[in-house]
């Protein structure tokens, strides 16, 4: 399975290479991300503001925070459609289902190389914060950070995987997606406190992985909290992977079968 | 007598009319109505080679894609080595080397090589097992001169050839090729109906289930031939078998007779 990964991996590392310019573009672009973020912190940051924050941090921090890892969501949902979605297209998807390795390996292995980049992006986002914009790093939990988002990424890879079903029943248009992602960005504090959220709003925000990262990552990298601090948002990312991915395995499994009677598999 | 690498048995395959509209997103699962395979039996005995042929929308690459488990089958039943093609699929898959019509389904920014590289590795086939394996399918079908190259700067023939090299990197011991000369020189298909015949056939014993339209290429490779049409499974025999049946002189004039004692007997139901 490792070995596949990494095969998957290499295939879209050499892609990627063949493509030079955006790589650079990309580093570009994190700075324009960063540099937008502070200069809206200073003029949105009051006292009042600044008060609801841990010591040392500000609204920057919290934004750009919430900013790169609110990407981990977008990204566990568009790597399993993309990988689809572009293997439909150059027909590699029919030549991949005939070898021995099945769909979910396929599906799962694809994911290994976005991952990865953005990695690296969220890297390069904290490193543009605090090298130019003053983001605080020294009391960052990195091995807590670390921690809270591979639980991230496997509660959201079980949302990935229900929108994957969704576009091989019915190849473009993705509500499931759209839903996910407009119901996270509103509800999971992404830009701003959950606690501003009306109360009912704030009852639904508990019911979606993404609020429980964030909360987590923040207090990992900006109030450097410790393992145990961490655990509630850690158990409610482990419980929505418990759910999700076996529940998500079997619409997928359901979905391959049904584009395998109707002949489906690979159109577009 | 040898054992059967393909059982086929009573297959059908009914696909769902195509909706437009409003009446697709009412009914997005509108029921299998639309018939491409109907009662299909036959067998394909182990190192045997059999032809697949009948008219364009017959079913030949529909009977193809069921066996190579891309497609589920309506009714009935089909193995592969031994395999049943719905319920052991990945079992089936690791047995098998398919070759589709459609020219493509590789990565164009990669080279021959690395997509090589990588189809090994989705057969398990790793480090120096899958260089060697490499080397192997480069030789036998000729590769070495664009192995280098990115595959988008391929012409169709190249890539077809690319396509046959893949079917064959992991040795499977059952081949479905869906019209495998169908891109290529006149050398070249020669050279492949060689080798497919005398290398793959007679020294390995792969078992060689293909589609095709060649008539010269069925007569030359084939031990038996299975006539479909409409999705329903005419005749299968040698194709010397066929030409004494219908006391014809060549194998075109065979097909014509049982094309045509089939469409009379359909009339005459």
């Amino acid at each position: 399975m490792l070995r596949k990964a990494f095969a998957f991996f290499r295939r879209d590392l050499t892609i990627a290479r063949s493509y030079r310019m955006a790589f650079a573009l990309e580093i570009l672009e994190a700075f324009f991300g960063v540099a937008t973020f502070y200069y809206l912190s200073r003029f949105v940051s009051t006292g009042q503001l600044t008060r609801a924050f841990p010591p040392g941090t500000d609204y920057f921090a919290f934004a750009l925070v919430g900013f790169a890892f609110f990407d981990y969501l977008t990204v566990s949902l568009s790597a399993f459609d993309n990988s689809i979605i572009e293997a439909r297209q150059n027909g590699t998807l029919e030549a991949m289902l005939v070898t021995e390795t099945p769909l979910t390996v396929i599906l799962a292995s694809s994911a290994s190389y976005p991952f990865v980049v953005l990695a690296l992006r969220t890297i390069i986002y904290l490193a543009w914060g605090a090298l130019l914009f003053h983001f605080p790093i020294r009391a960052a939990n990195w091995l807590g950070a670390v921690i809270v988002l591979i639980a991230s990424i496997l509660a959201f890879a079980g949302l990935g995987i229900v929108s994957t079903s969704y576009l091989l029943l019915f190849k473009r248009g993705n509500p499931a997606r759209w839903l996910i992602v407009g119901a996270s960005g509103l509800l999971g504090g992404m830009m701003y406190p959950v606690s501003v959220l009306p109360r009912p709003l704030q009852w639904l925000a508990r019911l979606i992985p993404v609020t429980y990262s964030l909360e987590g990552m923040r207090q990992a990298l900006l109030a450097g909290a410790g393992l145990i601090q961490l655990w509630p948002s850690v158990r409610a990312l482990i419980l929505f992977s418990g759910i999700l991915l076996p529940l998500s395995s079997l619409i997928f499994a359901w979905a391959l079968r049904r584009t395998k009677i109707a002949g489906t598999l690979t159109h577009f | 007598m040898q054992a059967s690498a393909i059982v086929i048995e009573d297959l059908g395959k009914y696909f769902p009319v195509a909706q437009r509209g409003w009446r697709a997103l009412l009914n997005p699962f509108s029921p299998l109505t639309q018939p491409a395979l109907s009662g299909v039996s036959f067998q394909v005995e182990s190192g045997a080679v059999t032809a697949l042929i009948g008219a364009n929308g017959s079913g030949k690459s529909t009977l193809l894609r069921i066996l190579a488990t891309l497609l589920v089958p309506t009714r009935g039943r089909a193995r592969v080595a031994g395999y049943d093609v719905e319920r052991e699929a990945p079992q089936v898959r690791a047995q098998l080397g398919f070759h589709s019509a459609t020219d493509g389904g590789f990565y164009g920014r990669l080279t021959a090589h690395e997509n090589l590289d990588f189809f090994a590795a989705m057969n398990s086939l790793f480090g120096r097992q899958a260089a060697e394996r490499i080397e192997e399918v480069t030789e036998l079908m000729g590769l070495a001169a664009f192995l280098e190259s990115q595959v988008r700067t391929l012409s169709t023939g190249q890539v077809h050839r690319l396509g046959l090299a893949r079917a064959m990197l992991h040795r499977p011991s059952v081949l479905l090729l869906d019209e495998p000369t169908r891109s290529l020189d006149p050398m070249a298909a020669s050279d492949f109906r060689r080798f497919l015949r005398t290398e793959l056939v007679e020294r390995r014993g792969t078992t060689v289930l293909f589609a095709s339209h060649a008539l010269a290429e069925v007569e030359q490779l084939a031990d038996r031939v299975a006539l479909l049409d409409s999705g329903r499974l005419v005749a299968c025999d040698s194709p010397w078998g066929l030409r004494r049946a219908t006391g014809a002189a060549t194998l075109e004039q065979a097909l014509e007779r049982l094309t045509l004692r089939g469409q009379q007997a359909e009339v005459s139901l």
